[in-house]
């Protein structure tokens, strides 16, 4: 059984780490996710296992992690609090780190009526601060919340999202402050386009010595296509993209345009290593998972490190 | 207040499509506040469903009466006198004021004829909207008298998301983040570090109880 | 059928009306009989829907309201609430299958006088047969 997270391993050490992003299928079959899991084998360090996005029925994300476990790969379990009482949540905490997984990132999730059952009721009996804050007492604790103790803690490194992009931008220092507070031991960005607005974040976050406290990952996502840009402009809150980018996809032919989206992911990438305080980079290219090992190579990111299982 | 809005009236005719003389009951209080079970409603339904039941030839008897609150017992005890007269009573209450008549004469069929929906206020003239979820355990004073639970649609203690866009909810851009309106508010009453605090898990306990949740005061029965 | 049914409106109107007296109700009256019942009321606004809904449900096959043009209104707005208490009252007859025009506002726009008004609103409703409420098919 790995002893150790690899994410925390590599942060620990003081080296960027990479991650990546996994969807799981909208059915059964586990092939959906060792298809994806060879795609990123060697190529990053942790595969993040998103948990019900956008509110649509898919695979556990506990179950895909266990699958990714079994085929010898680093999951980060992904929990949302819109599904799950503070019951079923630590009760997952506990199986989660039973079966090995190791890196668990807490998030609120998006709203019920965004996806396919608009109908179920949103559960948010924890918000994601206080699930980190309860993931934290199980681990440091050994006990429930309330507690109780546990017969065995479960092993977990703890991490939360933050959206630099999202309003009001003066309140997120202060919201990432409660994170780290409540336990967070590192944090995935909302993915990356608007440079200036994220070095604007950061410089509140060193402002207030949370670099110092917590490992950034910055998050970025390739460009597929000019649709695709225009529609993640548009439609998904929290993603700030440039027009610039837009109007660099839009003069581009169309065969070309996932060439463009690599390039600028790429370049993205090499102008957040030279922000102070990024440990490393969380890559979600979203059902495009064959470009995350093209973009880790060109941003000379290769090889990654590997450690002997314990 | 709470509020309510009259069901499709498809749906009431079906209902009452058993009964030959039924007592459409309004209630003074909030339903009436919200123009939906007062006695100006009731009687717009009444008439409503009397004509038609003359379209569909049938035979129909609504009659039409208004008490101040359906939901206190001394307001519909009065009602003792009447209701022998009718097969069915369909009510303008909201549930609580149905089922308190309902409660009083089990011998009368008695039909919703609204469908509750919210604790809220009159924000402006026909428009109300929700404001309270009925937690048990009133957290206003913390976030500068605007209720998370209610305005904020995960009721997170600690928000806001990252679905908060240009002060507006992800579910829909008409609705305000209620976090933004939180920090707005607290930060002119220069208090905004208070959202610096962790805030606990809330006890749902509280809302939910074991059974219909109750209040006893000895003080003030007879 | 071999007589021609004989539509009974029941026509509120805003006692600013141009030549809307009483002595003008009542030549009114005369010339249409049964047809027409003349109601004067303070202001449009003072119209409520439970008033022309209970005009259809006992004797009317249509109901309308003359009020004052937009501005003109005395009491401010009376004549623009008017006009959306007749668009509910509209919703609820068209819930249970009567035809909307059944019902209508006139915002006086020409100043015509009442005599006219309700010669128009005659015309405007002829073509309706007569009120299932009134005469269910048996």
């Amino acid at each position: 059984m790995r002893k150790m997270s690899q994410l925390k391993r590599i942060l620990d050490k003081g080296d960027l780490a990479v991650t990546a992003e996994c969807g799981p299928p909208k059915g059964a079959d586990p092939e959906a996710i060792f298809k994806k899991a060879e795609l990123l084998r060697g190529k990053v360090d942790a595969i993040n296992v998103t948990d019900n996005q956008t509110a649509t029925v898919r695979m556990s994300s506990l179950a895909a992690c266990g699958l990714l476990i079994s085929a010898g790969l680093d999951p980060v379990l992904q929990v949302v609090v819109r599904d799950r009482n503070r019951i079923a949540l630590q009760s997952d905490i506990l199986g989660a780190s039973a079966m090995g997984i190791r890196n668990v990132l807490c998030l609120s999730g998006d709203h019920q009526s965004f996806g396919n059952q608009p109908q179920t009721m949103g559960v948010f009996d924890l918000d994601s601060i206080q699930l980190i804050q309860v993931v934290k007492t199980m681990r440091d604790e050994g006990t429930i919340w309330g507690g109780e103790p546990l017969t065995k803690s479960p092993e977990l490194f703890i991490g939360a999202v933050a959206n630099p992009f999202a309003d009001p931008l003066e309140f997120r220092p202060v919201r990432l402050a409660k994170k780290i507070r409540a336990g967070a031991d590192f944090i995935q960005t909302q993915c990356v386009y608007n440079l200036d607005r994220f070095e604007e974040w950061m410089n509140m976050a060193r402002e207030r010595g949370l670099t110092e406290q917590v490992n950034i990952l910055a998050g970025v996502t390739p460009l597929k296509s000019s649709g695709m840009a225009r529609y993640m402009k548009n439609n998904v809150s929290g993603i700030d993209i440039p027009d610039k980018f837009i109007k660099r996809m839009e003069e581009i032919p169309k065969n070309r345009q996932r060439e463009t989206g690599i390039n600028i992911c790429v370049d993205t990438i090499q102008r957040l290593k030279e922000i102070q305080g990024i440990r490393g980079f969380h890559i979600m290219a979203i059902e495009w998972e064959e470009a995350v090992g093209e973009i880790v190579e060109r941003a000379g990111l290769l090889p990654r490190p590997s450690f002997d299982q314990d | 207040m709470i509020t309510a809005e009259q069901k499709p009236i498809d749906e009431i005719r079906e209902m009452i499509a058993p009964y030959k003389r039924i007592l459409a009951l309004g209630c003074g209080s909030c339903v009436a506040e919200c123009a939906a079970g007062g006695e100006k409603e009731t009687a717009m339904l009444a008439s409503t469903l009397r004509m038609a039941a003359k379209i569909d030839g049938r035979d129909i008897l609504i009659h039409e009466k208004t008490v101040d609150r359906q939901c206190v017992k001394d307001f519909i005890l009065p009602l003792d006198d009447i209701i022998d007269q009718y097969d069915a009573v369909l009510s303008l209450g909201c549930g609580a004021g149905v089922q308190a008549v309902a409660e009083m004469f089990p011998a009368a069929p008695i039909i919703p004829a609204l469908n509750t929906e919210f604790i809220g206020e009159t924000r402006d003239q026909g428009y109300w909207v929700e404001n309270c979820v009925g937690c048990g355990d009133c957290m206003l004073y913390d976030f500068g008298g605007i209720c998370p639970l209610t305005r904020c649609s995960k009721h997170l203690l600690n928000g806001p998301c990252g679905g908060s866009r240009d002060g507006k909810c992800e579910v829909d851009p008409e609705v305000p983040c209620a976090w933004q309106l939180i920090i707005e508010r607290l930060s002119k009453f220069n208090a905004l570090d208070r959202l610096e605090n962790i805030y606990q898990p809330k006890d749902w306990s509280m809302k939910q109880g074991l059974g219909p949740r109750n209040i006893i005061r000895e003080d003030q029965q007879r | 059928m071999n007589e021609k049914h004989k539509q009974k409106l029941a026509l509120f109107y805003c006692e600013r009306t141009p030549k809307s007296s009483e002595q003008d109700k009542q030549s009114l009256e005369q010339k249409y009989g049964k047809s027409i019942r003349l109601f004067p009321i303070p202001c449009g606004g003072r119209i409520e829907p439970l008033q022309i809904l209970r005009a259809l449900e006992e004797f009317a096959d249509a109901a309308y309201i003359i009020a004052c043009p937009k501005g003109k209104c005395r009491y401010f707005e009376g004549n623009l609430r008017a006009k959306k208490r007749v668009q509910r009252a509209q919703e609820i007859i068209k819930s249970i299958g009567l035809e909307g025009e059944r019902l209508g506002i006139v915002m006086n726009e020409h100043a015509k006088s009442l005599a006219r008004q309700a010669e128009e609103i005659m015309r405007s409703i002829s073509h309706l047969c007569p009120s299932p409420v009134l005469s269910p098919h048996r």
